[in-house]
């Protein structure tokens, strides 16, 4: 400690070197970044531009060239009249259904998963952490090898095809994460306000939505970021457990563009990819940190 | 004769049995071997509940404390009774609401019906035993595991159903069906390692294998690389931090259908980036990565880095974040130059990070599906086929369950070879620390 308050007190005047700010150094820097952020960028660009053109303009130009007029045409037709085999209603069925499946999934598999996460943290009992360890092994295992049996599971219930039965599969397949995250952060909120609520007589609920609930705001913010976002871009369970009617969007999306009947339409196509990114893309901007927050969460298993 | 703490184990035992058969019988297991060992078990641990029920009295208890839990117990044998009436034909006469899911109904009807038995006959052991005045001691074995922590066991119900019923005996059910010659329905005939001979010997299957081989350790190497790179670059104190880094995540908000469908119009031969290097003048320059056999998997590659690395880039931020500025200092006044310093101290540092990193990559890489089906659907031909495909091609359209069955297997075990070592690390390490 002495040595360095000496080392400090001859150090002449305080605080960092001032910098250049084009030094040679600040131009690698912010030039590599800047490249690859335009790299990022592109696709993005393309999309919006490709789906504001006409089709002969796109015959005749290049992808990345700014429309000569801007048509939105594209995207009323996505919206409203484009194909999947026979059906011609666009993407807008697809859009419900995707709104139908993600509002109760996120809803009940936020509640569950919120709760198991309160009882790992606060109440364990024996053999707890044994089906812990089992639920977040889970989520590494690959779900080729868990869906058939439950194709069985939903069709023994009368669920299969419908949107209920994807409602279950996506509660059960987001709760190890989802678990794990709220264990994760009950563990930090103080043990002696958890005492002090039970010496004044809370019990397991009333502790949950007394305390523990309105403490842990935050947590509840990111897990409904970060099952939007999943269930929204799920593509496998939507495929699997679903029928044409109950499609979600992003399999609509997927059998508009790759159908193989009639004329593509690329600036169709480009429109109906944008409409889907469109949701997940509104939650990342408008929660920023929250965003990153959930995925590092959900990064940290094990 | 028993002494009571065996028999109140047996007892407790008996009943967990009970609940574990009716599990399996109703969630769809149908196998003979369960079916007749289900009764068995059901008569056993009925017999030894009212057996028990009649000895309760002498056992030692805490008492009124447990009468109160009969409460309880109550409670949930009229919601399980609720639930059997919604079974029966007369209630859903008149509650039409109910008919729409009838099905499920009927699915958990012998369920609710036991869970309702089993309930009062609970009720009924505590309310008998907390009639006794017996002296406070330490609770025995009935009450730890009916009346302590009940609303936790309760509230974590659906996790053990979950992590049992979904993920263990799914999972076991699959690989037991690997070895079985299932087609259009599952079947119980064995035909030992058949499919897996098939598998191995289909073409498509070691497309596939080389593929996800390919796919894997391109975008192991190149989004750790490249995700380290940038999470290095934005720590120099950059400015517009949080402009560049949303810039760079955002891609991951996006799903594998939408990346595949941008890039594939991206890589389209007659108007992406071919026709527009062509169109200044490089008249024979050919990039059609998604429309030759033999590069199509660097096409996916290229849009799964880009949706991916971003993320890794997060991960690694955050690593860096937690790496201590002393650090820095004292490598900066002992003259060490700045990617010598990140090369032997950072990185070592940061093996943790990277192991975990390196093990989402690799959980994420092998369940890789909706990429390809959006960037190129498998094709050319078969060219971009991968393990995930393969199994929902055979399962749900060749109509061919066993395929489907032995390579998922195959991709279990895959990721059983990488998460073992890991798990075992991580166990080793907190045994240590």
């Amino acid at each position: 400690m002495a040595d360095s308050a000496v080392v400090h007190s001859i150090d002449g005047p305080s605080g960092p070197k001032p910098r250049k700010t084009l030094s040679r150094r600040n131009i690698i820097l912010y030039g590599t970044l800047f490249v690859v952020a335009v790299y990022y960028l592109i696709p993005l660009y393309v999309m919006l531009v490709t789906s504001v053109k006409g089709m002969p303009e796109i015959r005749m130009g290049n992808i990345f060239s700014l429309p000569l007029e801007i048509t939105f045409e594209p995207w009323v037709k996505a919206w409203s009249q484009a194909c999947t085999g026979l059906n011609c209603d666009g993407l807008s069925r697809g859009f419900w259904n995707s709104v139908k499946i993600t509002v109760p999934s996120v809803v009940i598999s936020i509640a569950i998963a919120s709760i198991n996460g309160y009882a790992l943290a606060n109440w364990r009992f024996k053999g707890a952490n044994l089906f812990f360890t089992i639920l977040i092994f889970g989520a590494f295992i690959p779900y080729q090898i868990m869906i058939y049996p439950l194709v069985i599971l939903l069709r023994d219930l009368g669920l299969y095809t419908k949107l209920p039965g994807l409602i279950l599969i996506h509660t059960i397949f987001g709760m190890p994460i989802l678990t794990l995250l709220f264990r994760n952060y009950f563990t930090t909120i103080p043990e002696e306000l958890f005492k002090a609520a039970r010496v004044d007589g809370a019990g397991f609920w009333g502790i949950y939505f007394r305390v523990m609930m309105p403490m842990s705001l935050p947590i509840f913010a990111v897990a409904i970021v970060l099952q939007v976002t999943g269930i929204w871009n799920d593509f496998l369970f939507g495929v699997i457990y679903t029928k044409p009617a109950n499609y979600p969007m992003t399999v609509q999306l997927n059998n508009i563009v790759n159908s193989v009947l009639g004329v593509k339409e690329y600036n169709v196509n480009m429109a109906a990819t944008l409409l889907t990114g469109l949701v997940p893309l509104a939650i990342y901007f408008i929660s920023g940190k929250l965003f990153v927050r959930g995925i590092a969460a959900g990064a940290v298993k094990g | 004769m028993l002494t009571k703490v065996q028999s109140e184990r047996l007892f407790v035992g008996s009943v967990a049995l009970a609940f574990v058969s009716l599990i399996l019988a109703t969630v769809g297991i149908k196998s003979q071997l369960f079916q007749n060992i289900q009764y068995l078990i059901l008569l056993f641990s009925s017999l030894s509940v009212i057996w028990i029920g009649f000895k309760a009295g002498k056992f030692i208890f805490i008492t009124n404390r447990l009468r109160k839990q009969a409460l309880g117990w109550l409670i949930a044998a009229t919601f399980s009774a609720t639930l059997w009436l919604f079974a029966q034909k007369d209630i859903q006469l008149i509650f039409p609401v109910l008919k729409g899911y009838r099905k499920v109904w009927n699915t958990f009807e012998p369920f609710a019906l036991f869970a309702t038995v089993v309930c009062i006959l609970f009720a009924l052991i505590l309310f008998i035993v907390g009639s006794r005045d017996s002296k406070l001691v330490r609770p025995g074995f009935i009450e730890r595991s009916l009346v302590n922590n009940l609303s936790s066991k309760i509230a974590a119900l659906p996790m053990v159903f979950t992590a049992i019923g979904v993920f263990v005996i799914a999972t076991l059910w699959t690989v037991y069906h690997s070895f079985t010659n299932s087609r259009m329905l599952p079947k119980s005939e064995f035909v030992g390692l058949g499919q897996y001979e098939r598998l191995w010997s289909s073409d498509r299957w070691y497309i596939s294998i080389e593929n996800l081989a390919i796919y894997g350790i391109c975008s192991l190497i190149f989004s750790l690389f490249i995700g380290f790179m940038l999470a290095a670059l934005l720590d120099q104190k950059t400015r517009f931090e949080n402009t560049f880094r949303t810039i760079f995540l955002y891609p991951f908000a996006l799903s594998f259908i939408v990346t595949g469908l941008v890039w594939q119009w991206i890589l389209n031969p007659d108007y992406g980036v071919q026709k527009i290097v062509r169109s200044l003048g490089f008249d024979s320059f050919v990039f059609n990565p998604l429309y030759d056999l033999d590069i199509v998997i660097y096409g996916i590659l290229v849009a799964g880095l880009w949706q991916g690395t971003g993320f890794i880039m997060c991960l690694m931020l955050a690593g860096l974040r937690g790496i201590d500025q002393e650090i820095w200092k004292a490598a900066r006044v002992d003259g060490i130059p700045m990617w010598k310093t990140y090369i032997r101290i950072v990185i070592p540092m940061m093996r943790p990070v990277f192991i975990t990193t390196l093990v989402i990559i690799a959980a994420g890489i092998i369940k890789v599906y909706d990429l390809v089906v959006a960037q190129t659907s498998g094709g050319p031909g078969i060219s971009s086929e991968v393990p995930a495909k393969y199994v929902y091609d055979y399962m749900f359209s060749a109509q061919n369950l066993g395929q489907g069955f032995a390579a998922s297997t195959m991709m279990l075990v895959s990721v059983l070879i990488v998460l073992i070592p890991f798990a075992y690390l991580e166990f080793g390490r907190r045994k240590h620390g």
